[in-house]
């Protein structure tokens, strides 16, 4: 067919329901504040890794939905997370990316985590155990019991990553996540693990298309190592396999990396109960991607700021009893294809970035596609149907056209 | 005292003679410069020849969010040579990178033999094909800033990278690159 006219690039694609999304949903503000209220204040989301706060008193910041949180780990060696907020006049408690609290702070003592502006001080539990001059101010109107922090709901799981959820009243997290993580678990609970590797990337684009591309491998051809060296018949049958609440697997095959040209291979070096070579990946609803190529784990987390712009957070994990010979040939393994100076991440972001140069707010709307059918294996896009129906579900919409409420696709999402 | 002379300078003890440091310390020092500008005009074998048949890179960061020291790349010379040699086979961000390299520190080994330096490094992305070229390209932004630890091993006044520690002061490195930096 020629180059069409704008009547006929508006079209409705020859495909079924379900088999395309309309760009809106990736550059309507409407749409996007929705998706924080409806969909990240209520999902569980792997906001660090216990290993970044191991000793009693560490803690870690982080956000979900432009919501300030920081995570803590006690005295009783429990991890738990609350609003980084001071229920008095709404400073942000803790300015730090993460540290420690064992040290006593210029406004506060030791072991409490002390809001700078008027030094109150909550323990580790969050609760208040000091607000300055209490009883001049407040004789006995406020007491503390009734200005503790905002706990949030936290759970250590999954290979130690610490999770959390907005949410008071969420469904449970091995209900949310434990089906999709049964092919892993034995590796990734069988011993500690340990964050080698942290960066990030704000990129104009919409957190959707960068999950997108972590549940298609159809962009492939995009990669040098995996268009010419990575492919054969082990590697297109690996299925594509979907989980309830939006949750996607990729199976296993052996990656032959003596055919990759300027790798070594990765047989002497894996983790627990895996065989090596193997490669898993896990692809969690709203925007969160597991992926133990080999050696290394890789974990994204998507950060979603604007309709427009998504940061996404990496992180590379080995074993915490590595050798520093290990965890070196570890990072190394990471890094050459995932780094930020590696050969595949840049080609990725280069994508997703060149998506949101075509779809950003005010752009006219097209359809995008998701209509690959290949028995549900690894160049079939049916990873994406699932994500969007589960999407259309979670905000009542229709990807499709998103003025229109959710109805079910033609063909079901597999 | 003069403390541009005493930054660059290199030690005077031992048996070097000071005018064998200078000349030896000027050496380093244009390896340094003439790395900049290779690297600049992405004259990738052309720096590389300016290396150690045993030089190692690295790419490296302390991450104050996971309180670890992380490295980012890392190769030794051969792995480069397969890097560069890959480098037209990937679909990459194109838009030129800049260097703005300040050399702190060159200090001589007394033997002569060796030298160790430290620099100071901005990178620049002059924005081409990165993004959307028709509303971007030609603007310039800062892309990297930190500090070139370097080693050399100095032969008949010639200077040449035994190690390069490209450490990073930035972590948030959006698309990251390619390329050497």
């Amino acid at each position: 067919m020629p180059a069409r006219n704008h009547t006929q690039w508006m079209a409705t694609p020859p495909l079924q329901k379900g088999e395309w999304v309309d760009s809106r949903v990736y550059t309507d503000q409407e749409i996007f504040d929705e998706e924080l209220e409806k969909i990240f204040k209520k999902a569980w989301v792997p906001v660090c890794h216990e290993s970044e706060l191991p000793k009693a008193y560490d803690f870690r910041t982080t956000s979900i939905a432009n919501e300030p949180i920081i995570v803590t780990r006690g005295p009783d060696n429990e991890v738990r997370a609350f609003l980084n907020v001071c229920p008095h006049r709404g400073m942000l408690i803790e300015r730090r990316p993460s540290g420690s609290f064992y040290e006593g702070q210029p406004s506060g003592n030791p072991k409490r985590m002390t809001c700078m502006f008027h030094a109150w001080q909550f323990d580790m539990k969050g609760n208040c155990v000091y607000i300055s001059r209490e009883k001049e101010g407040y004789q006995d109107r406020l007491p503390k019991e009734n200005v503790g922090l905002r706990r949030l709901r936290c759970e250590v799981k999954f290979g130690g990553f610490v999770w959390v959820n907005l949410d008071d009243n969420p469904i449970s997290l091995e209900d949310w996540a434990g089906e999709p993580f049964q092919c892993l678990r034995k590796t990734l609970e069988a011993e500690p693990m340990e964050v080698f590797h942290y960066h990030k990337a704000i990129v104009d684009t919409n957190y959707k298309l960068w999950h997108d591309t972590n549940c298609e491998f159809y962009h492939d051809f995009m990669h040098y190592h995996n268009r010419v060296t990575g492919f054969n018949d082990a590697y297109f049958a690996r299925k594509n396999e979907s989980f309830e609440h939006g949750h996607i697997v990729v199976g296993t095959f052996e990656v032959n990396y003596d055919q990759y040209e300027g790798f070594e291979s990765r047989a002497g070096l894996s983790f627990p109960h895996l065989p090596p070579n193997q490669w898993y990946m896990i692809d969690l609803f709203p925007g969160m991607n597991f992926n133990l190529r080999g050696s290394a784990l890789r974990c994204d987390v998507v950060t979603p700021l604007g309709p427009n712009k998504v940061m996404i957070e990496f992180r590379g994990l080995g074993l915490k009893s590595d050798t520093p010979e290990e965890r070196q040939t570890r990072i190394n393994h990471h890094n050459s294809i995932w780094g930020p100076f590696g050969r595949n991440l840049h080609e990725d972001l280069i994508g997703v970035q060149g998506q949101g140069t075509t779809m950003r707010p005010g752009q006219e709307p097209r359809r995008i596609l998701h209509g690959r059918q290949e028995n549900q294996t690894i160049h079939d896009e049916n990873g994406m149907r699932h994500y969007y129906d589960e999407w259309g579900k979670w905000m009542n919409r229709s990807p499709s056209n998103p003025e229109l409420p959710y109805s079910a696709p033609a063909i079901a999402a597999e | 005292m003069d403390i541009q002379t005493e930054m660059t300078a290199p030690p005077l003890s031992g048996g070097l003679d000071p005018a064998q440091a200078r000349e030896a310390a000027d050496a380093v020092r244009n390896a340094i410069y003439r790395a900049t500008i290779l690297l600049d005009s992405q004259k990738w074998d052309e720096w590389l020849a300016l290396c150690d048949e045993n030089f190692v890179y690295d790419i490296k960061a302390w991450s104050p969010e996971i309180n670890y020291d992380m490295t980012y790349l890392h190769g030794s010379r051969k792995d480069l040579e397969a890097l560069i040699r890959l480098l037209p086979k990937h679909n990459t961000d194109h838009s030129p990178l800049t260097r703005h390299t300040t050399v702190y520190t060159v200090d001589v080994a007394d033997d002569g033999a060796t030298a160790k330096t430290v620099s100071a490094f901005i990178v620049f992305q002059h924005l081409l094909d990165g993004t959307n070229s028709h509303i971007d390209s030609g603007e310039s932004r800062l892309f990297l800033v930190g500090k070139y630890y370097d080693t050399f091993r100095i032969e008949n006044g010639r200077a040449l990278f035994t190690s390069r520690e490209t450490r990073l002061e930035n972590r948030r490195l959006d698309k990251g690159s390619h390329w050497p930096i």
